[in-house]
């Protein structure tokens, strides 16, 4: 093999080399998993299901399809998966906060309406 | 030679390429993604509430552009154009919790304003009724006085008419005697009527003082007897303990009591239907115990007194409106007939 042949072919494999870490090696997404998890457990606990059933199941759907490309260990997809899911979570559960808020504010607007009517019955 | 060799190298680069991203077309995920962050960013109150979820919401807009502006593939920019996405429909809910908990915090300032402006009603209301029985005793204290100058008036015309008699007296002993006779009747016949006047007022003023007792503790009559009904308002929420406003009508009640010894009551404490069985029985019976302490407090004897908490029963209202839930909680106090006697419900 003369010199020239050499450096083309360890040109070659270095090329390779890029590519290969660019589009194949990814680390597996653990730690996004759990996050994942704990999402949509706390937005279950803030009544998700009730306030926002879309969101709710689309994270549910897509955690269990995370699970799926964890076991074919295609972890590039199982860690998109899984944080869609943690955003569709964390919409969830502020969906159901602020649900629960406006519903506060129009009991307190009803309670003090109710007081005032007493007060003008009253002073009649 | 040279052509040769590069020509294949392009070649390799080009097909990296391609493998590993799509072409520089449109996407629409990314498109919604933006116009949903400008909507956003246009909105003040998202600005103002939510500058945190914004920013976030900012940070992976920029990611998702800058991955497509770098033909990275459709997959990758779909994703994180998606998150994005999520992210600013998180910092509109976010503004819109804060906005809604602004509004209970203002509106909590606000019913309280509301409570002492009821209480400061009830005070004017309650000085406004005493005004009236004053105005009251002071036209029977003019009647009173009236009546008095026309008695004086009668008694000056029978003086008169008794010089006139002793004049005629000498020249009629007869006729002396008739006319002291008729002094005399005269003089009875006064004094009957200042009795019949003095009873007639006495009794006025009692009927008057009940009237405006009954009135001032706005007493309802029904079949079991007159009724006096303490309101919601006039207990702390979901607490037994009477407020200032409450103390001041039981005190009204025991004031009645103590002028009509004859006279029973019997406490019912009631609630709405809201919260468990057990827990409103309770909060009726508190209730109820509690203005009894208030009466025995008084003065008022507690062989006199009867209570007991119905809890949810009994309502006066429908439970499905806030109104009628804050009619039905509340304490009656049933004032019985002169024999003590109060029909059982």
């Amino acid at each position: 093999m003369s010199s020239h042949q050499w450096y083309r072919a360890a040109g070659a494999i270095g090329i390779a080399a890029v590519v290969m870490a660019g589009c194949a090696s990814v680390p597996k997404p653990t730690e996004q998993i759990a996050v994942s998890n704990s999402a949509i457990t706390n937005a279950s606990r803030a009544g998700g299901a009730e306030f926002a059933p879309v969101e709710m199941k689309s994270a549910q759907d897509k955690m269990a399809r995370a699970h799926q490309a964890m076991a074919k260990e295609d972890y590039e997809d199982a860690r998109r998966l899984a944080e869609e899911a943690q955003a569709d979570a964390r919409l969830a559960e502020k969906k159901a906060e602020s649900a629960k808020a406006r519903k506060a504010a129009v009991v307190m607007g009803d309670d003090i309406r109710v007081l005032r009517d007493e007060i003008n019955r009253k002073s009649k | 030679m040279k052509n040769n060799r590069i020509l294949p190298l392009t070649l390799v680069v080009a097909a990296v390429l391609a493998g590993c991203s799509s072409l520089p077309a449109n996407n629409s995920l990314l498109d919604e993604a933006r116009n949903d962050y400008s909507i956003a960013q246009a909105n003040p109150q998202v600005t103002s509430l939510a500058a945190g979820e914004l920013k976030q919401a900012s940070n992976s807009l920029d990611k998702a552009n800058s991955a497509w502006s770098k033909d990275e593939s459709k997959a990758k920019v779909d994703h994180l154009a998606y998150v994005a996405k999520q992210e600013v429909a998180i910092a509109r809910e976010t503004a819109d919790q804060k906005a809604a908990e602004l509004a209970v915090t203002n509106a909590t300032a606000e019913r309280d304003a509301v409570r002492l402006e009821a209480r400061t009603r009830e005070a004017e209301y309650a000085q406004r009724n005493a005004q009236i029985s004053q105005r009251q005793s002071e036209a029977s204290q003019r009647s009173a006085q009236i009546s008095q100058r026309q008695s004086e008036a009668s008694q000056r015309s029978a003086q008169i008419s008794q010089r006139q008699s002793e004049a005629s007296q000498r020249s009629a002993e007869a006729s002396q005697r008739q006319a002291e006779s008729q002094t005399q009747a005269a003089n009875i016949a006064q004094l009957n009527a200042q009795d019949a006047r003095q009873q007639a007022e006495a009794a006025q003023d009692r009927s008057l003082q009940l009237e405006a007792q009954l009135k001032a503790m706005e007493a309802k009559k029904t079949e079991r007897g007159m009724v006096v009904t303490l309101g919601d308002v006039l207990f702390d929420t979901d607490e037994a303990q009477l407020k200032s406003g409450g103390v001041h009508n039981v005190q009204k009640l025991a004031d009645f009591f103590r002028q009509y010894p004859q006279r029973n009551v019997m406490i019912e404490g009631f609630t709405d239907s809201t919260g468990s069985n057990s827990h409103n029985q309770n909060l009726s019976d508190r209730r109820a115990d509690s203005v009894r302490t208030a009466l025995l407090g008084m003065g008022m004897g507690s062989e006199r007194i009867t209570w007991r908490g119905y809890g949810e029963s009994y309502p006066v209202a429908s439970n499905d409106t806030a109104a009628g839930r804050q009619q039905n909680r509340r304490v009656e106090m049933i004032v019985s007939d002169d024999n003590g006697k109060i029909a059982p419900r």
